[in-house]
């Protein structure tokens, strides 16, 4: 039986804390009292994949065997999560490989001739075609790229089908290859309890007509947090949104869950709890956090971009969406969640060098603010690990550097935007569509690798729960610049971000800490 | 943000205490007792073991290496175990040496409170501290674990032997109690027997994992039973164990009659003021004894 998470008190005997700083790491030594969260060690992962999956297939809830539903001479649409799932980038075999092979086995076994799959990359950018042989592995690649194997585009007029409206108003608009087909296969990574359920197909096939009704900052503000799918509007709106198309559109779900050993060796430390690094663990950490330091940065993105998560598939569910949801949802919480006493004045937390929109790119300042304030401090049940008016201090070095190719509309919006107003709201009104319709953007999303225009501005509402509930965001080791751009302070030490938090949170504040990685859900009671 | 290499070391070796045994912060601590392993060698096949290991070599071993006296031990002869023996303890040769001092009958019975972070960290030490010394794991940070354990030591008839400072003594001289060996006993109804251990400060401080060479000089004092006074609580009880063992070791330095008549005066000898610079405790603690302890001074 794995370990259970686990909450740190800090007295004189704790070893500092490590901390991801983006492409680097600190250790922290933080003050007595404090408190670290620790997720719980990696489930066992399944010994038998292959054996795991014809399972799931055969035997799905709430819905027919996958072979009963396959015949020949139907329209068989598979659609796949994207790069964002994993992080870091799975080994291969990534688990949807596996997954992919073994259904479309079975879609050729039926005589099935009409099979297209599509990345369902949502406003997320196309990915390139190295990439996403990765996940779907040799075979699928060679034998189905690049017309019956692509990137799905949410601005093809042409390949767009409104499918109705909620009762909530909600346009659904989703792909007219996914709406026309008998079936629609979705295979998933569930990393985090944000992903999956209704809002794969919506969401990954949809388009910005049917994201702007979830993705806006009304419904983030009242989503708390994205990981509690219950108590999240945007999940509900995601929902209401797949039960309107699955009246007309049969889905057949496979999610997949994962343990949480995000790094191999020799950067398995990172996993490992301070007090249990080995005299080897420390000397690799002091060799890491050296050559880190010194390394150009170009150099040291392209290593840890590198880095590939040897990690384990711990459930294999397919069925009927709702049902294959709930049972990945529990083996999600088995993995990560950790119950925690109460909320604290000051909130700590690394932010690592790779989040769901720079795989093989670069953390730009507002995937910062969204990696920091949008996920970070949403990964909570019940209540957020800091109090209202709390404090927030990130580690990261923030600097001030953009993707020219996959993030050109970031660039315009950190250069245009922030300088006159970082109020998600205001954004919202004034900027949005402008974003959203830009011409050269929309180009750029389609025939480049870029991200939607409008992306660099959902970055930002993501923050905006954050935003509004604390008293402070200060970045240490941040850029100065750059950070008050974005409307926050940094300070060079953890010791200066204290003091400077004392303004609003007094001299003795009670401090928690999320030790990542792996990622971990805090259950606050 | 640049860091130097030495800053870098200075923090690890200071955080991972290089060169010293690692201890686990206390809330670790407390979390793996609460799941964690709890060898329990007091069968027969064990107990046997424990015996020849602790006639045969341990104790010729302490004889070998230590010029040990122990008195009082007539007062066992008054009293039934269990029991529970209560020491000042400044050094690891004090377990091992109350252990060996005792009378057989009444060793093979005992039970050693050992801290539970120290000794029983990983499954090879805890293994062979409770095979050698029968010892039971025991949390320093006063969580009650501990406590229901040795009382059910006591309740299976196993005599105790705690230490009630919770820690070696840094600087030779006795420290506080905490009123865990107070409370077993109380609640438990069995009578405790202060022990003074003097000299093995001096012997094998802190730091050192071998006596120092030339056989030095190691005295153990049993004092008579005590029980707690009716409507006595754990807090004043516990005080007044603690005076006996200062008791027990002042009479190692002058005599009993010249120890009572300090206790009675209130002015035992309890080193140099507690504020004093580290060293003079030090150096009073290790101040070689000027001969041995007679019954009554010369005149």
């Amino acid at each position: 039986m794995s370990r259970p998470g686990f909450v740190l008190e800090v007295d004189e005997r704790t070893p500092p804390i490590l901390f991801h700083y983006g492409e680097g790491f600190r250790l922290e030594k933080l003050p007595l009292g404090s408190r670290v969260i620790y997720p719980p060690d990696p489930l066992p992962a399944i010994g038998d994949l292959d054996a795991a999956i014809e399972d799931a297939l055969d035997h799905p809830l709430n819905s027919e065997p996958l072979d009963d539903l396959l015949r020949a001479g139907m329209r068989l649409t598979i659609a796949f999560d994207d790069i964002s799932l994993p992080l870091p980038p799975m080994k291969a075999p990534d688990a949807r490989t596996l997954v992919l092979e073994h259904v479309i086995e079975r879609a050729a076994r039926a005589g099935v001739d009409d099979v297209e799959i599509i990345a369902a990359n949502s406003l997320h950018r196309p990915m390139t075609a190295a990439e996403i042989k990765h996940i779907v592995g040799e075979r699928v690649f060679s034998s189905f790229w690049p017309d019956r194997l692509y990137n799905f585009d949410a601005e093809d007029r042409d390949g767009l089908t409104l499918v109705g409206t909620t009762d909530q108003g909600e346009h659904v608009e989703i792909s007219s290859r996914a709406l026309s087909s008998d079936l629609v296969i979705y295979v998933n990574i569930n990393l985090v309890p944000m992903d999956g359920g209704h809002k794969s197909v919506p969401v990954g096939l949809g388009s910005y007509r049917s994201l702007k009704h979830h993705h806006n900052v009304h419904t983030l503000m009242h989503s708390r947090s994205y990981m509690d799918p219950p108590s999240s509007a945007m999940h509900a709106s995601c929902d209401r949104m797949g039960r309107l198309l699955e009246k007309s559109l049969k889905v057949f779900k496979i999610e997949t869950t994962l343990d949480n050993r995000c790094f191999g060796a020799p950067f398995d430390f990172l996993q490992k709890r301070e007090w249990e690094w080995s005299a080897r663990d420390q000397a690799t950490y002091l060799t890491t956090a050296r050559v880190t330091n010194r390394m150009a940065v170009q150099l040291k993105r392209e290593l840890f971009s590198r880095i590939r998560a040897p990690y384990g598939v711990t459930g294999v569910t397919a069925g009927e969406t709702e049902a294959v949801h709930e049972r990945t949802l529990g083996a999600v919480y088995r993995q990560q969640s950790v119950e925690v006493d109460g909320e604290s004045d000051i909130l700590l937390a690394g932010l690592p060098y790779v989040g769901p929109y720079n795989v093989n790119s670069i953390m730009n300042p507002i995937l910062v603010v969204c990696q920091g304030l949008g996920y970070f401090f949403n990964m909570y049940r019940g209540r957020p690990l800091v109090r209202r008016g709390g404090v927030m201090i990130c580690f990261h070095p923030v600097p001030r550097e953009f993707h020219q190719v996959h993030h050109p509309s970031y660039v315009d919006f950190f250069e245009e935007v922030l300088p006159e107003t970082t109020n998600p709201q205001l954004i919202e009104e004034k900027f949005e569509e402008r974003f959203a319709t830009d011409p050269w953007y929309i180009h750029l999303y389609r025939k480049s690798h870029a991200y939607h225009g409008v992306h660099p501005l959902y970055m930002w509402y993501w923050a905006a729960h954050a935003m509004d509930y604390l008293g402070d965001v200060i970045f240490v080791g941040g850029d100065r610049n750059t950070v008050s751009r974005l409307g926050f302070r940094s300070a060079s030490t953890l010791d200066d971000a204290l003091e400077m938090a004392s303004h609003t949170v007094g001299s003795s504040p009670r401090i928690t800490a999320m030790r990542c990685p792996p990622l971990m859900i805090s259950d606050v009671k | 943000m640049t860091v130097r290499l030495r800053d870098d070391i200075d923090a690890m070796s200071r955080g991972w205490q290089w060169g010293r045994r690692r201890l686990l912060p206390g809330s670790v601590e407390t979390e793996r007792s609460a799941r964690g392993f709890t060898p329990s060698l007091r069968g027969p096949v064990a107990s046997g073991a424990r015996d020849v290991i602790q006639s045969a070599l341990l104790s010729p071993l302490l004889h070998f290496e230590l010029d040990r006296r122990v008195r009082g031990l007539e007062h066992l002869g008054s009293i039934e175990p269990p029991v529970v023996f209560v020491a000042n303890h400044s050094s690891h040769l004090d377990a091992p040496l109350l252990l060996t001092s005792l009378p057989r009958s009444w060793r093979r019975r005992c039970v050693v409170a050992a801290a539970s972070d120290y000794f029983f960290d990983v499954g090879w030490r805890a293994i062979a501290t409770s095979l050698v010394f029968n010892a039971f794991p025991i949390e320093r940070r006063g969580r009650l674990r501990g406590t229901k354990l040795a009382g059910g030591l006591l309740d299976d008839g196993w005599s105790l032997i705690l230490f009630p400072e919770g820690t070696r003594s840094k600087d030779g001289w006795m420290g506080e109690f905490r009123p865990g060996a107070a409370l077993i006993a109380q609640m438990k109804d069995v009578p405790v027997v202060p022990v003074a251990l003097s000299g093995t400060y001096t012997a094998m401080p802190r730091g050192k994992s071998w006596p120092v060479p030339g056989r030095p000089n190691v005295k153990v004092r049993f004092g008579s039973a005590m029980r707690a006074h009716e409507g006595e609580g754990a807090r004043a009880f516990n005080d007044r164990i603690r005076r006996r063992v200062a008791v027990l070791l002042n009479e190692e330095k002058t005599t009993w009659w010249e120890a009572l008549r300090h206790d009675a005066e209130g002015d035992l000898d309890e080193g140099p003021d507690p504020n004093a610079a580290h060293w003079r405790r030090v150096w009073e603690a290790t101040r070689p004894p000027s001969g041995p302890a007679q019954a009554w001074p010369d005149r």
